[in-house]
């Protein structure tokens, strides 16, 4: 029992304690974090500063004061904060959205300064675009021509029977992305302004009544409403399911490369020597099960805080998570013996391949079904699907974490066959290692394997 | 004393291959056993069976009184032949590692290692890393693994592979410091320099059959060639041997290119006939040839390797 907890303890510090794991796998999500806890800093230091005019020429005579209402400072935040609202609302509650339009137009709006020069109606269009560029690289001031805006009078009353004519907008290059749209927005609707006003027709008021109003969508839960977020539903199983997915084939892959190193370096006989093959493949499972669970707890943490720093905790069940632990045990238990197995089977990586292969089409099964799976959790297809040994755990966490409730009963069989599994294939898995781990030369095919599993 | 080792009608085979045929083998307690035999003839094989590493299709053993190696696994020290270290692991952590695998209690166990390492002049080596260990040190940490936990019972297959001279008389002399323990010892080789220096006891096996299972004073008696080498102190070309031929008790005079040798009938008659070839011609050197274990050795497997010639075969002992 104790040399099986040293087998183990040595196989969870030489994965853990190297640079590869640290840099490969605990380093990638605490760079996104400190990347997301930094942005917001940098970005809010760095808004540009955007000082200068927007001239037009407004050959229609009708759009001028509707652009000038427009371009005014508490019209361009307002604009803004509807698409915001309207793109990204069911996403993040009113809390975060306020938050993240305060930053989108600290960024945008920030020090910036920008007016309006009217221009005669009969300004000479060349003229006025040489100003933009002789402001180019010129120290900021209200004298600058960021951009200049042409109205034809043909865009608010076209001809007869002819579309009509396209604005012109002539800006800097350097001028930001963001600032090009807003100028754009506000000389398009200038010009229906212009156009509805010409047909007699108030545009405040029909833009007042076209608005589409916002919704405010909540589920019922026992525990009161909650925001609603479709994407969010559909990406939650596929991220419970991901994440077990990963934890299983990265301690995985770590037992099937460590095993092939100790056989190839020769030192699985000097350990032999001390322990019996079944101790050294238990404690190896082990080692690497704790691997995996370090990953999945950290994993699963980080998404956690994820969710907090939204507001979107309740969307998790905390059964949810008890089940991954589960699944996770009965997914790593199975599939460890298969790479333990195998690992002991061949001499390097490369021969390790070909018997990997038909193991990974199986087990790449689950990514794929993931979508019909999470749209009908409770198919007759996703049914038989969680009762298939090797998959069953990834199906079962995929249902589970979705919308629709799994009936009960399935949750414990799919458990009591995984717990069936994992000691068929321990079994089948021992007697491959006990033979394949003192056997050089020649790789086995999966014929040899089933003999082996019958001989010993 | 009892016996460490029993093995009784013990028969492994490896598909069509018949490793090893119903072998009988008793190593007594105390006492340094060397398996000698050609390269895959069954040491191996028979070893990791003691080891119960690997296990008999038929036939028992005993292992320091108990029907398997588990369960006295922590009494057994074992040097394998395919052997090797974890290549990341520091030298220090590795020993520790091994002593607790053989069940060594971790807190002397650290003091244990360094004054092993210092022992086999390694005691630098504490915090590097296994690979950056040439393979002769590699093998002295290896042969650490195998001893630091004063086991009843030490097995080291072909642990003088790969070793410098200096290297195989340091290796040899702490082999020698376990036999004065009073530790079985078993080891596996074909050095039979060391074999000879070493052992109590012999045993050989070909192509999975027992050939050879005695005192090393035994063997030796059983092998003697009952031959005199004779190196006359006039050049060769200049001796008549005519008058050897006629010394009562010797059977055959061949004239090698150096020396003359003369078979004898026994071993007895050696000494009279010793005093007439000193008589009959000056000698620079006159020797009762010692079978070396090299001989024997190649007198058991020469059949086999007379055949490999396809030569007609004489057939060994």
């Amino acid at each position: 029992m104790f040399k099986t907890f040293h087998v183990a303890l040595r196989e969870f510090i030489a994965t853990v304690g190297t640079k590869g794991f640290i840099i490969g796998v605990i380093l990638p999500p605490v760079l996104m974090g400190v990347v997301l806890t930094i942005m917001p800093l940098l970005l809010r230091e760095a808004a540009p500063k955007v000082e200068g005019h927007v001239a037009i020429i407004d050959r229609s005579g009708q759009a001028t004061e509707s652009f000038q209402k427009y371009m005014a400072p508490d019209a361009v935040r307002g604009e803004m904060r509807d698409q915001l609202g309207r793109d990204g609302g069911p996403l993040v509650d009113s809390k975060q959205a306020e938050q993240g339009m305060k930053m989108a137009e600290n960024m945008v709006l920030g020090s910036a300064q920008v007016s309006v020069r009217v221009l005669p109606p009969d300004a000479d269009d060349a003229a006025e675009r040489a100003q933009i560029l002789t402001g180019e690289g010129k120290p900021e001031s209200p004298d600058q021509r960021l951009a200049l805006v042409v109205i034809p009078k043909e865009s608010v009353t076209p001809a007869e029977g002819e579309n009509p004519a396209e604005l012109q907008i002539l800006h800097q290059p350097k001028l930001a992305v963001q600032w090009v749209g807003i100028i754009q927005n506000a000389a398009r609707r200038a010009v229906v302004d212009a156009r509805l006003a010409a047909n007699g027709l108030d545009a405040a008021k029909i833009r007042g009544l076209m608005a589409a109003p916002r919704t405010d969508t909540k589920s019922v839960t026992e525990k009161g409403d909650v925001k609603t977020s479709e994407a969010l539903k559909m990406l939650l199983p596929g991220a419970f399911m991901f994440l077990l997915w990963i934890a299983v084939f990265t301690s995985g892959q770590y037992l099937l490369t460590s095993t092939i190193e100790e056989k190839s370096s020769r030192v699985m006989e000097v350990i032999l020597s001390a322990v019996s093959p079944m101790q050294v493949l238990v404690g190896k499972i082990l080692g690497q099960a704790a691997v995996g669970l370090l990953l999945l707890g950290f994993y699963a943490g980080a998404g956690l805080i994820g969710l907090s720093a939204f507001n979107r905790m309740s969307l998790i069940d905390p059964l949810n998570l008890l089940y991954l632990g589960i699944y996770f045990i009965i997914a790593f238990g199975s599939i460890a013996c298969l790479f333990a197995a195998i690992g002991s089977a061949v001499s390097d990586v490369r021969e390790a391949q070909s018997l990997l292969g038909p193991l990974m089409i199986v087990l790449v099964i689950p990514m794929m079904l993931w979508f019909p799976i999470i749209q009908n959790p409770n198919s007759v297809f996703a049914q038989v699907c969680s009762f298939i040994p090797p998959i069953s755990p990834f199906i079962m966490v995929l249902r589970i974490s979705g919308t629709e409730p799994v009936p009960f009963w399935q949750i414990p069989a799919t458990i009591a066959l995984g717990m069936v599994m994992v000691v068929v294939f321990a079994w089948a898995a021992a007697k491959i290692f006990r033979i394949g781990i003192l056997m050089y030369g020649k790789p086995p095919n999966f014929i040899t394997l089933v003999k082996w599993i019958r001989m010993a | 004393m009892g016996n460490a080792i029993e093995i009784r009608g013990v028969t492994k085979t490896f598909g069509p291959k018949t490793a090893v045929r119903n072998l009988d083998l008793d190593i007594p307690e105390g006492c340094v056993c060397g398996f000698i035999g050609p390269n895959g003839a069954g040491k191996t094989t028979t070893i990791r069976m003691i080891m119960a590493i690997i296990f008999p299709d038929r036939g028992d053993l005993t292992v320091l009184g108990r029907p398997s190696a588990v369960e006295s696994k922590d009494r057994i020290g074992y040097l394998p032949e395919e052997r090797g270290v974890y290549r990341k692991m520091k030298v220090g952590s590795f020993l520790n590692y091994m002593g607790k695998l053989k069940g060594m209690d971790s807190g002397p166990l650290d003091k244990t290692v360094r004054e092993w390492l210092a022992r086999v002049g390694l005691a630098d080596t504490y915090r590097k890393k296994c690979e950056e260990l040439s393979k002769g040190m590699q093998q002295k940490v290896q042969f650490i693994a195998a001893v630091i936990h004063k086991p009843d019972l030490i097995i080291l297959d072909e642990p003088f592979s790969g070793l410098d001279p200096v290297n195989r008389k340091l290796l040899r002399e702490l082999i020698d410091e376990q036999r004065g323990e009073g530790r079985t010892l078993i080891f596996s080789t074909h050095a039979m320099f060391e074999a000879e220096q070493l052992c109590d006891r012999l045993f050989m096996i070909h192509k999975g059959n027992k050939v050879l299972d005695n005192t090393l004073e035994d063997v030796w008696a059983r092998y003697d060639p009952s031959l005199l080498d004779v190196e006359p102190a006039m050049p060769l070309a200049h001796v008549d041997v005519t008058p050897l031929r006629s010394i009562p008790g010797v059977m055959n005079v061949v004239v090698g290119a150096r020396s003359i040798e003369l078979k004898l009938q026994s071993v007895d008659r050696a000494q009279a006939a010793m005093t007439q070839v000193a008589q009959t011609i000056a000698v620079r050197r006159l020797e009762l040839r010692r079978p070396s274990l090299e001989d024997i050795f190649i007198q058991l497997v020469g059949g086999n390797e007379a055949a490999l010639r396809g030569e007609k075969e004489e057939g060994g002992d």
